[in-house]
């Protein structure tokens, strides 16, 4: 997309100033408002019930970035994201449970951070590793690639050989006080909460800096055009690997953030049906712009909720309804799909960008 | 008018030797060899199907010729990528544009000067210092060099998909220059083009070849004899992969054989005047 139309009158002097995000006084407000909402109007008045759905907000964008930078930035399509997320889960957990920390580290909540960032390069190497095809199949084929990464990360290695270690059966728990940041522990939701909002500023400042920066257009150039990416200069292979690289280290960070969450990991939490939700997010939001991520995470969490409040006072008289609340979900997102598909094929993103537009250039449309 | 500098004496930039090309009984260049100079510009024409473009794809590196050897600047290159012959200096554009459309202009330059930057993932997703000092300095180069060069301030923020078939062709050529190429392999730069496009285009192509700042040896390959004829130092005519003669625009223009088999019997050339 494009960059937004400047509001009338409003000239830039410098290059830095033509670089920046935040390119006008209104812009800087408003984003500075957007962080006091975040951060200090919706602790205070969100109860846990609706913490607990930004949290999912929150881990539903870190997954999708992951999927953005793939599939919208690089062009290469992937249907296993949740592997890697799960890698991310899993590394973090068992970081945590078995390997023998020293007390003073343990004492300084160091263990748990560590372990996120460990988390996340186990799972970017993981995701290179399903990422190689990619130097020789585009497209469809690669769907298919992307999605022996779930099979086999999912539902072979993790669920028949991880989750056998330290013999607890099918699923790890972790017991309180062991997720800790420094002096915090993290144990309720407003603290995964805060967790959340600074893992997903970090990672949406990091990859928009990336998409202003060589790499990113390096991305962007292999998804446009490859051949000439290529002649311009640019190690295709080498690319394409690194986009799978920082994909699944985001989708690690995405996993070891949500273990905090989670009263037992275990494979359940990482289907091949997040892959798809994922996917659905990004289309639904945008395909190839942040704030595509953000909305589709933000509209589709949202959306399943409110679903969720509709129906509850159906439930009285039909008793069925919430018993198949999982398959109206899942026909709720299909049918999202095909509407945003038809009405919107350039999702929430574009639609925002118009009118930000529209607002700019007002009075004079053109 | 031709031109008629002399640059026989300079050094030779890019050799191919017995370059043999085939597609499974097809052959499309049997034995081609063609000496570029530094600093001139070296035509390659021909009817449609001659082996033109697989030249181009066998010196940028995007076909791997089966027999024969390339020389850049006295260094074999057959087996380097196309991404690493860049490095060496070799840019070019494509027959149809080849342009990233879904990023800006600006964006499409800025991925020219590629090789030239250094920022990765981790000083890239940091931002602050380094890769802002690079991208603030390479932004510079471009908006000063390039686009100044090539008249194409006002769309600068506009996504190349959008633009008009003429100006996408411009872009492109913006790109292959933010290279800061040696060697730019032009593949019909004029195809598609309005006269008063064809005008400026051979206008960008003489400066570049001929300003202090540029000196970028052309190997151009074009269909409007008028503007091969006119800008070209040599000429080099190919026919079903063979080569029928390599020789200035007047030895071209009055060989026998080359007007029987491209420029055509009657008319001396066809020119869109």
């Amino acid at each position: 997309m494009s960059a937004t139309w400047l509001p009338c009158g409003t000239y830039h002097e410098s290059y830095a100033q033509d670089h920046a995000w935040w390119q006008t006084t209104f812009i800087k407000g408003k984003m500075i408002l957007l962080f006091i909402t975040v951060f200090i109007v919706i602790p205070a008045v969100a109860d846990d019930y609706w913490l607990s759905v930004c949290n999912q907000i929150g881990y539903t964008i870190l997954g999708a970035l992951g999927v953005q930078l793939l599939i919208g930035y690089c062009g290469q399509i992937t249907l296993g994201h949740a592997a890697f997320i799960a890698v991310g889960a899993y590394t973090s957990t068992l970081l945590i449970l078995e390997f023998p920390w020293p007390q003073f580290m343990l004492n300084m909540g160091l263990a748990y951070p560590i372990s996120i960032l460990i988390a996340a390069v186990v799972a970017g190497i993981w995701s290179v590793l399903f990422g190689l095809p990619s130097a020789k199949v585009k497209g469809f084929y690669l769907i298919l690639t992307t999605m022996a990464a779930q099979f086999i990360t999912v539902d072979f290695i993790l669920t028949q050989y991880v989750s056998q270690i330290g013999g607890r059966g099918q699923a790890f728990s972790l017991p309180p006080g062991t997720i800790k940041i420094g002096p915090w522990s993290i144990e309720n939701d407003i603290q995964v909460y805060f967790m959340m909002l600074v893992l997903v500023v970090l990672c949406v400042a990091a990859m928009a800096n990336l998409m202003r920066t060589r790499v990113g257009r390096a991305w962007v150039a292999i998804r446009d055009n490859d051949i000439s990416a290529e002649v311009m200069g640019i190690n295709v292979v080498l690319y394409k690997l690194l986009a799978f690289f920082v994909a699944g280290f985001i989708g690690g960070i995405a996993g070891a953030f949500w273990i905090s969450n989670l009263a037992a990991i275990s494979t359940e939490h990482f289907t091949w049906f997040l892959s798809l939700w994922l996917v659905g997010v990004i289309l639904i939001g945008g395909v190839g712009s942040l704030h595509g991520a953000i909305f589709g995470s933000i509209f589709m969490v949202m959306v399943m909720e409110i679903l969720q409040l509709a129906i509850m006072p159906l439930a009285d008289t039909f008793p069925k309804l919430l018993m198949d609340f999982l398959f109206i979900k899942e026909a709720a997102f299909g049918l999202a799909i095909c509407a945003f598909m038809i009405f919107e094929p350039n999702g929430l993103a574009y639609r925002w960008w118009q009118i930000k537009n529209y607002f700019n250039l007002w009075p004079f449309s053109y | 008018m031709a031109r008629t500098e002399p640059v026989q004496d300079n050094e030779i930039l890019l050799e191919l030797k017995d370059i043999e090309m085939t597609f499974g009984k097809v052959t499309a260049l049997a034995g081609v060899n063609l000496k570029i100079r530094k600093g001139e510009i070296h035509s390659v024409i021909g009817p449609n199907g001659a082996g033109k473009t697989v030249m181009m794809n066998c010196i940028n590196g995007l076909y791997r010729p089966q027999k024969g050897s390339i020389y850049f600047k006295g260094e074999k290159i057959n087996h380097l990528n196309p991404h690493q012959r860049s490095r060496l200096g070799i840019s070019r554009t494509f027959q149809k544009v080849e342009v990233f459309g879904g990023m800006t202009v600006l964006d499409n330059i800025r991925l020219g000067r590629h090789i030239h930057m250094k920022s990765g993932i981790v000083s890239g997703a940091w931002y602050l210092g380094k890769s802002f000092r690079e991208e603030i300095e390479h932004r510079r180069f471009i908006e000063e060099e390039i686009i100044d060069l090539l008249e194409i301030e006002q769309i600068r923020h506009k996504p190349v998909g959008m633009l008009p078939y003429g100006l996408q062709k411009r872009v492109e050529l913006g790109r292959a220059l933010a290279l800061e190429p040696e060697l730019l392999i032009l593949d019909e730069p004029l195809a598609g083009l309005n006269l008063e496009e064809v005008e400026d285009m051979a206008r960008f192509i003489l400066d570049i070849n001929e300003e202090e700042r540029w000196k970028v040896t052309c190997l151009l390959v074009e269909h409007d004899m008028g503007v091969v004829m006119d800008l070209s130092h040599r000429v080099f005519v190919l026919n079903f992969g063979n080569m029928i003669m390599d020789g200035t625009p007047e030895e071209v223009q009055n060989n026998p054989e080359v007007i029987k088999a491209y420029l055509g019997e009657e008319d001396l050339y066809a020119t869109r005047r």
